[in-house]
């Protein structure tokens, strides 16, 4: 599958359509995506209060936004003051360019890296790869799609999309020998072995950071694999880099953020391995980097404050709400174009990278609201998915075909009088596309799709005319 | 203006005071820690051993070590591993002593020995800090992680924990609460990925 970086509507439809016919993956998706509701589910009923505790974080998250540049001063004083360097890259190639000076000055070959969202965002693998250094994903569904040669298609079940079968085929290419995709535990050791080696050579670990500790100077990185461990105790040097908005205040807040982020993820009461970094080895220790390098990721981020869209920058990359979306348990997360899809990426994908590239985004959602119901932080999805709507209108960003359709809805729907015209008329109309399984019109609605005609007698009129009494 | 200022001075016009929550109360309240503790870790499949002195501890890593027959093992420099009676056909590393040594033999060794700061009855995680003579490999590479816990170091949650921690980090803090694991395929739990396949704490009174 490509990766389009973008999502128009006609490839957005079209990557869906591609998508929903494809029964495996159908499969794939509503497995993965069923099993990580009911874990956040049972993760929350049992943890007390948690309703309670979810309005606190939302209060956490919002209070720190609204201090950000403090919270970010202050975390850069405290990891420097432990000896770790900061930089700010202002866009993705920014960061990218800082990353590439480091590895030049280490004379790096081979990095291994542990998943990150951020790295996906400024396409620095490829970067890595045209400088003629080799980047090893060591994250065990990101090494799959690297294998495969494909983007993330969920937050944090990058390779969710993969069944068994195309696992096995990918690992035995790799070693060279065929291995069985029944026996995943068989598949798992091989990746272990593999990567082992990859782990003790690379001269260099990459990392995200799943939030930054203002108070102490702390990064944290969670992972269930210990890859994420490895990949900041093995090498030398150890880059991290973070979202401007993943900033915690203090280690208080931090507890909330992180009782909150398995739950919602995963359903695990935690993840297996929290791992909290501040600094670079210090001189009596036995092993660890001896370089610690963050770098604070802005790439459009901090246009958004202040903005009716500062909110979607609470977001802590849980992907509960891809989970609950009817749009992404259908269209999977390739069909966004990007490495952020669902709820969370419908929003942000178009106002980081472009409105007009990502256009169908704001519209690939049923405002249902399971989203925002799900969300550790709350946060207001479908406000945003709305609002994103109305900037397109003015925009001119719509299909004129759309926007007349919508501009008569809204006329039709504006009085009682037109509605009831037009129902009337419709009803006359519709006459010769009737067919027993509903409306057959010449313009499409969605393959395989009909409308459902217009009923004889609308639902006031037979409540007008007291017909619904006892049914 | 550097990229840092630029970003600050964006972030500047939507700065507004907006005051933090008061922490968070731990509403937990575990008629014993130690149960919860075994309950939560090995619910995930992680391994529990309660034994009532430090005595009984040692006795019991030894009888693990037996177990899988390790034949390199791997000691942090931690007070409660201090007299663990050294078996005469096991290759010990002391960390703390020749580190230069230390990551080629973690990556060969059959177990690694720790104690640990803190553990959290609530998710049955342990808490590990690095610092001189403790090695952050030595939990990490081999396939078997034998932690020595005292039950006074037990407490409830992350909540209570935060709120008794003197902020004064070490370079690196780990949370541990299970065997290395992964998922990624097909959803279906493996255990042992790139972190130890079997967790074993042994509580100590
Ligand atoms: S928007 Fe909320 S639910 Fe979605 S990924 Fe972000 S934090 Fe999780």
């Amino acid at each position: 599958m490509s990766n389009p970086s973008s999502a128009t509507m006609s490839q957005f439809r079209h990557s869906a359509t591609v998508a929903i016919a494809d029964i495996q993956l159908q499969g794939a998706l509503t497995g993965a995506t069923n099993k990580f509701v009911n874990g956040r589910t049972t993760a929350l009923t049992e943890l007390p209060h948690a309703d309670a505790l979810r309005d606190h974080f939302k209060k956490i998250r919002a209070a720190t936004l609204a201090n950000l540049p403090h919270y970010l001063e202050l975390f850069e004083q405290r990891a420097t003051a432990a000896g770790a360097q900061v930089h700010w890259a202002q866009t993705g190639q920014d960061a990218v360019d800082i990353v590439l000076n480091i590895a030049r000055q280490r004379g790096v070959k081979l990095v291994t890296k542990s998943k990150s969202m951020a790295t996906e965002e400024i396409h620095l693998n490829t970067a890595l790869e045209a400088n003629g250094i080799v980047p090893v994903e060591t994250d065990l569904g990101e090494w799959i799609i690297q294998l495969a040669g494909e983007p993330p298609s969920h937050i944090i079940g990058p390779a969710i999309h993969k069944t068994r079968h195309q696992v096995a085929e990918l690992f035995s290419k790799e070693v060279g020998r065929p291995l069985s995709p029944d026996d995943i535990d068989g598949l798992t050791a091989e990746a272990r072995r593999l990567l082992r080696t990859q782990f003790l050579a690379a001269g260099l670990g990459i990392s995200g950071g799943n939030l930054g500790i203002a108070e102490t100077g702390t990064l944290v990185l969670v992972t269930n694999e210990g890859n994420g461990r490895l990949v900041t105790s093995a090498p030398p040097v150890h880059i991290a880099i973070i979202g401007i908005e993943k900033i915690c205040p203090d280690w208080d807040a931090a507890a909330t953020w992180l009782a909150l982020l398995a739950r919602s993820a995963t359903g695990q009461p935690m993840s297996i391995y929290t791992t909290a970094i501040t600094g670079p080895r210090r001189p009596d220790e036995p092993d660890g980097p001896e370089e610690v390098h963050l770098i604070l990721l802005d790439n459009g981020r901090s246009q958004l404050t202040g903005t009716p869209y500062e909110e979607s920058l609470q977001c802590i990359r849980c992907g509960a709400c891809l989970n609950v979306c009817p749009v992404y348990k259908k269209a999977g997360g390739h069909a966004y174009g990007s490495p952020y899809s669902g709820p969370i990426g419908a929003v942000i994908t178009p106002l980081l990278f472009g409105l007009e590239e990502y256009a169908a985004l704001p519209q690939a959602s049923t405002l249902c609201g399971a989203c925002k119901d799900a969300c550790p932080a709350r946060i207001d999805l479908p406000r945003m998915l709305l609002q994103l709507r109305q900037d397109e209108v003015a925009a001119h960003l719509l299909p004129w075909r759309e926007r007349k359709a919508e501009e008569f809805a809204a006329y039709v729907l504006g009085s009682a009088g037109r509605m009831n015209f037009f129902t009337k008329l419709g009803r006359w109309g519709q006459r010769p596309f009737q067919h027993d399984d509903g409306l057959k019109l010449p313009i499409s609605v969605g393959d395989g799709r009909a409308l459902p005609s217009l009923a004889p007698k609308p639902f006031r009129q037979l409540w007008a005319e007291g017909e619904l009494d006892n049914t | 203006m550097n990229p840092r200022d630029e970003i600050l001075a964006r972030l500047r016009q939507a700065q507004r005071d907006e005051t933090l929550p008061p922490p968070w109360q731990s509403r937990r309240d575990f008629p014993e820690l130690a149960a919860r503790f075994r309950q939560a870790l090995t619910a995930v499949k992680g391994e529990v051993h309660q034994v009532d002195s430090l005595a009984a501890a040692h006795d019991l890593t030894n009888q693990l070590l037996r177990q899988i027959e390790a034949e390199k093992v791997v000691v942090n420099d931690e007070r409660p591993l201090h007299n663990l009676p050294r078996l005469p056909h096991i290759t010990y590393h002391q960390v703390g002593q020749e580190d230069a040594a230390l990551r080629d033999f973690c990556a060969s060794a059959d177990a690694g020995l720790t104690s640990a700061d803190a553990a959290l009855a609530e998710t049955g995680t342990v808490i590990l800090t690095s610092g001189p003579g403790k090695s952050r490999l030595a939990s990490l590479l081999p396939p078997v992680h034998i932690a020595l816990v005292p039950t006074a170091a037990l407490t409830t949650d992350l909540f209570t924990w935060t709120a008794g921690f003197n902020r004064q980090l070490p370079a690196n803090l780990n949370f541990i609460s299970g065997p290395s694991k992964t998922a990624d395929i097909e959803q279906t739990m493996a255990v042992g990925v790139h972190g130890p396949k079997r967790f074993i704490v042994i509580l100590y009174a």
